[in-house]
């Protein structure tokens, strides 16, 4: 795949814990994994609305583009 | 209510395919008597040759009987445990499929003797491609779920 979620590195610089992102973005633990650990397949808006939210970030800040 | 009409279903096809494979168990149990029989009465042939074809396309055809309905009742058990869209049951499915053609090509052998039974054997590959059509949708459905559950 060659989109990478950088949630981990924005998760590090705010200092907040998955559990605490989770609960913030309504999303299960599980499925916040799931984008951590580049196994998504497809974010919705919604989700990336709230995470963007959640870490006052940009999806830039999130999402990066690298070709294989 | 939808869940329990569907349960409903579910439970009198596991009924109706225990049934079924009843009857195959007691088609084998009089498979030396009712292969001489429709070899008889049904083909009008009385020679060893015939009968010889006729017993063995018998007892495969049951052989194949059973893994059709022993993977139709796993189907269906699989059905009432809410696994739908789950590669156990396209693989069931494929069970199905490959025992039809089998079916089929036995009938088509027996039609060396028997011509009507080509029918059957045209029958037999009809079902098959239903089931394979069957299988293609749930083989799309389970790509389209996996894709769905990792959806965030």
């Amino acid at each position: 795949m060659a989109i990478i979620v950088n949630l981990d590195v924005m998760m590090a610089k705010r200092k907040i814990s998955s559990g605490d992102l989770a609960e913030k973005v309504g999303i299960t633990p599980a499925n916040l994994s799931i984008l951590k650990n580049q196994k998504a397949k497809a974010v919705r808006f919604s989700t990336l609305n709230d995470i963007c939210k959640a870490l006052d970030c940009q999806p830039g800040d999130i999402l990066e583009y690298q070709e294989d | 209510m939808e869940s329990k009409y569907n349960n409903k279903i579910i439970k009198w096809s596991k009924v109706a395919t225990i049934f079924f494979i009843l009857l195959v168990v007691f088609a084998d149990a009089v498979g030396w008597t009712s292969a001489r029989y429709i070899c008889n009465v049904w083909a009008r042939r009385d020679d060893q040759l015939a009968y010889t074809i006729f017993t063995i396309v018998y007892y495969a055809v049951t052989v194949l009987a059973y893994v059709v309905l022993i993977s139709v009742y796993k189907l269906l058990a699989n059905m009432s445990k809410d696994v739908v869209f789950d590669t156990k049951n396209t693989k069931l499915m494929s069970y199905i499929v490959f025992s039809l053609i089998g079916a089929g090509v036995a009938f088509a052998v027996l039609g060396l003797v028997w011509g009507e039974s080509a029918f059957l054997a045209l029958v037999a590959w009809f079902m098959a491609l239903i089931v394979l059509s069957v299988k293609v949708v749930f083989d799309k459905a389970i790509v389209m779920k996996n894709d769905l559950d990792l959806t965030i």
